[in-house]
């Protein structure tokens, strides 16, 4: 029988240290299992205080009206949709590292995967409240949804990409629920089955679903994901391709240009990935997990930073490029004047853009720096940054000045309430973060235990009996016959 | 198990390879004969569009095989090393169909026929506004040193990843160190090759060798959508040649895994396809301008002006799109020799029709050019590539026996 978990030396361990499976399960189980730290304390009522901000803000929005933001006529899209843009573009991380990596098969998404997912449906949840207060009347909020009603012929309207947005991030949401939850099962099982207080079994022991580790259990949750990740593929693609929707089926210059789908879909996994990164570095070195997040990890999420980046900078002069060689006059004034000119009401913006979406990620072209955490952490705030930049720059370079010059509008800048709004956001998801942290292993257990044996350092480290044998010894030692 | 490490040329390969050569000048000729000698414009355009057709086409195909291997390359990707050999003897024709390509291209661009490319009249280019605006960009000198750049830069980064893979057949690497520097180096040349890749197939090439045939129309995604079109047809030439070596009793490493594999990626990328012609299609007739509608205007028509590519149209995106979903979608499928064979052909066949229906509405914008002439043209140019690839193959071992990744191919699983 041949051996199925061999890896090439020449490829860095993916668990560090001297492992096997209990340790494993006690390292990965310990934060949760301790009380929370001060530092947590510190961290979680900080988000608490910010979500309250929040919701004090869109208190207000609701009772006054969006007259509390600073939209106007030419302007109706400002913060808001920008913020609401920016974090489905980060909810998209989650998706791509659980159903596309493992459908290619890639180890190092083990390490990484739980806490992308969480954060995705949270950075889905803070996404969602832009559109539904944005509303202004939030109590009506219902009419999106397509059903038979006593207002006669009042249908939503199937042509508009808003309505596709809510079918495609709805199903996102809920898919993307799934998947992680259905991962969550053996582990919460261990917690379960570790649990020495009575609310605790109670607590793990309901939310495990009563699972046993069986291999019945294992085949069809196996099977289960196999079937997740295969309906998540096509989301991760439609969500912000819908959104880019949005605004390419317009007739806006600097909006209606077909390459927006793709583009939008590598920018939100460039802007998710970005997000993973600031909050990895911090976690694993708060939980002590640095054997498991490796420097390792944080290399490839910087590889896949780089090659997303340079895939959105393609996508940013294409664009540019397309804009002169149109020679459509309001599609390169669009660009020329509102976004190049750098003494235009905006131009600083588009700058902005360009430098940390473009311009800094380049610096990821040494491994020097794709292995320097301090870097890391800086170059994945710049691209946060960067990446909402991206979305005020569509969103605002192009309505500020439409076809008819006499209601152009120069002037536009949040009040309070529209940036506590966004803080707010900040606040939801730092909280979810912080319960999801404390309460549930950051890293799936399972998984890793999966590939322990395939890239733990201390098996690898056996394998050098293997990496000796010639190619001939080895393939009639460990080859199958299948169809060869 | 013993393997056979010399591919031997059978005989009939080659005699099918030369015959096709010989059915592809024939109909060159025919062509010429007809069409390119006619004192009529429209007709020597017809004979140019078919080899410009064919040439461009071919040459993004086998030029994708280069872009597997350093996709792969750059992923650390193991799985592919037990047929790695097939995609590198694909690569050889590059230089090969680049020289043809090269030498149509400026015979269009330089001849004095202008009816594919209108950008090139320079006098009717002064009374256009619009061509006047993008002589910037479309105009000879221009053209030229990036059509010369572009093919020379592939070719070269070509040559030497094949070189580096080439310089492990005689010297095994012994330890681990040396396998990681030998990596390393890999995948620094994969990653020059890319960004070339990135700024000449996933952008400029497309724009100046087809997009411009169409000379006052745009589009932002027609480049990434170009690359999606060969690149899924160069998949499938790779699998043509894996199921052939295998079929002949070569390749014994490489299993039903392995095609598995090959056949998860034509099924990808066909949908990947979709996803892009979807997209560029969906958002031009959306906004209905008329400056971009014409160019699906002069395809499949509208109310007042009837297509005559219609037919063509829509039967590619039925064989690049439903024909893959429906029949490469079931595992057993993608590890049957005959079906990946025959979507290998349906496939590189529908992407050949997608650009067919991308060069020729420009010169022949009323009625559909007797499409048999350019079969034969394409069949030449099938020849010339299983004759180069044949090559190729014979001259250097067929398993890349000292790769550090190697032994993970022997052993995949999908």
């Amino acid at each position: 029988m041949g051996l199925l978990r061999y890896e090439s030396q020449v490829r860095p361990p993916l668990v560090d240290g001297d492992k096997d499976y209990h340790q494993v399960t006690e390292d990965i189980c310990r934060p949760v299992e301790a009380k929370p730290s001060r530092l947590w304390w510190i961290g979680f009522l900080i988000s608490v205080a910010l979500l309250a901000f929040g919701i004090l803000s869109v208190t207000m929005e609701v009772i006054y009206g969006t007259g509390q933001w600073n939209l106007n006529k030419t302007i109706g899209w400002g913060w808001d949709i920008t913020n609401f843009v920016w974090w489905v573009g980060i909810g998209h991380a989650g998706t791509l590292i659980s159903a596309i990596l493992l459908l290619f098969r890639q180890g190092w998404r083990t390490g990484v995967n739980r806490a992308a997912e969480a954060m995705t449906i949270f950075a889905v949840m803070c996404a969602g409240q832009f559109p539904i207060w944005h509303m202004g009347r939030v109590w009506d909020a219902f009419f999106v949804l397509p059903y038979g009603n006593t207002r006669g012929p009042l249908w939503v309207n199937f042509n508009s990409p808003l309505l596709w947005d809510v079918f495609a991030i709805s199903t996102y949401f809920t898919v993307s629920l799934l998947f992680w939850y259905s991962g969550l099962l053996p582990d919460l099982a261990t917690l379960r089955d570790r649990a020495k207080l009575k609310w605790r079994k109670m607590f793990y022991g309901v939310a495990a679903f009563g699972w046993t580790g069986s291999t019945k259990h294992w085949q069809r949750h196996e099977a289960l994901s196999l079937v997740l990740a295969g309906l998540s593929t096509p989301l991760v693609l439609s969500v912000h391709t819908i959104v880019s929707f949005d605004f390419a089926t317009s007739v806006v210059p600097g909006w209606h240009t077909t390459i927006f789908p793709p583009y939008f879909v590598a920018g939100a996994i460039f802007s998710g990935f970005a997000m993973v990164q600031t909050l990895l570095v911090v976690t694993r070195k708060v939980l002590a997990l640095e054997e498991y997040i490796t420097l390792e990890h944080i290399e490839v999420m910087n590889k896949v930073i780089i090659l997303t980046g340079s895939i959105v900078g393609i996508a940013y002069l294409t664009e540019l490029f397309m804009a002169w060689y149109s020679a459509s006059p309001y599609e390169w004034y669009a660009f020329k004047e509102n976004r190049l000119n750098l003494s235009s009401p905006y131009g600083w913006s588009y700058w902005i853009m360009m430098g940390c979406n473009v311009l800094s990620p380049q610096i990821f072209w040494f491994r020097k720096m794709r292995r320097n955490l301090v870097l890391t952490f800086f170059m994945s705030i710049l691209i946060n940054i960067g990446m909402w930049f991206e979305r005020f720059v569509i969103i605002v370079t192009s309505v500020y000045r439409d076809y008819l010059p006499s209601a152009w509008s120069t002037y536009y800048a949040p009040t309070i309430w529209e940036v506590g709004f966004y803080m707010g956001t900040f606040g939801l998801f730092f909280t979810c973060y912080f319960l999801f942290s404390k309460f549930f292993p950051v890293i799936a257990l399972a998984e890793i235990k999966h590939i322990l044996k395939k890239n733990g350092k201390n098996y690898k480290e056996k394998m050098d009996e293997v990496e000796k044998e010639s190619l001939t010894e080895f393939s009639e030692k460990h080859g199958h016959d299948h169809g060869a | 198990m013993s393997i056979r490490e010399k591919f031997i040329i059978p005989k009939r390969y080659n005699t099918i390879s030369i015959a096709l050569m010989v059915i592809g000048i024939i109909a060159i000729a025919a062509l010429y004969i007809t069409h390119g000698a006619s004192k009529d414009p429209h007709e020597q355009a017809r004979f140019w569009a078919s080899l410009l057709q064919n040439s461009v086409y071919f040459l993004l195909v086998v030029n994708a095989a280069m872009f597997f291997i350093c996709a792969t390359t750059l992923a650390w990707g193991g799985w592919t090393l037990v047929f790695r050999r097939v995609p590198e003897a694909i690569s050889t024709v590059v230089p090969v169909i680049g020289v043809i390509c090269f030498l149509i291209l400026m015979a269009i661009t330089f001849g004095d026929n202008h009816i594919i490319y209108h950008w090139a009249d320079t006098e009717h280019v002064k009374h256009d506004p619009v061509l006047l605006h993008k002589s910037g960009f479309l105009n000879k000198g221009f053209f030229t040193v990036v059509t010369f750049l572009t093919i020379a830069l592939w070719s070269f980064l070509g040559w030497k990843m094949r070189k580096l893979s080439r310089s492990l057949d005689e010297k095994p690497l012994a330890t681990v160190e040396e396998r990681k520097k030998y990596t390393w180096n890999n995948t620094v040349w994969s990653a020059l090759f890319l960004v070339v890749f990135a700024l000449t197939v996933m952008s400029s090439t497309p724009w100046l060798w087809l997009l411009s045939i169409d000379a006052h129309w745009f589009s932002t995604m027609y480049s990434w959508y170009t690359f999606a079109s060969t690149f899924v047809a160069g998949v499938a030439l790779i699998a043509l040649f894996v199921v052939f070596l295998k079929n002949t009793g070569y390749l014994e490493l490489t299993n039903d895994e392995h095609l598995h594999d090959i056949g998860k990626f034509m099924f990808a990328f066909s949908i990947f396809w979709t996803y892009l012609w979807f997209s560029q299609f969906m958002l031009i007739w959306y906004s209905n301008q008329p400056e971009e509608t014409i160019y699906f205007v002069n395809r499949i028509g509208n109310s007042s002006h009837p297509g005559a590519y219609e037919g063509i149209f829509w039967l590619m995106v039925i064989i690049n799109f439903l024909a893959p979903l429906l029949i490469l979608m079931r595992r057993g499928a993608k590890r049957n020799y005959t079906t990946v064979t025959f979507m290998a052909l349906l496939i590189l066949f529908g992407h050949w029709l997608d650009f067919y229906q991308m060069v020729f509405p420009g010169p022949s914008p009323d009625h559909v050019p007797m499409i048999l002439y350019d079969f034969g043209v394409a069949l030449g140019f099938v020849g010339l590539i299983m004759f180069v690839t044949g090559r190729a193959l014979s001259k250097a071992p067929l398993l890349a026996k000292n790769h550090p990744f190697l032994k993970e191919s022997v052993i995949h699983h999908t």
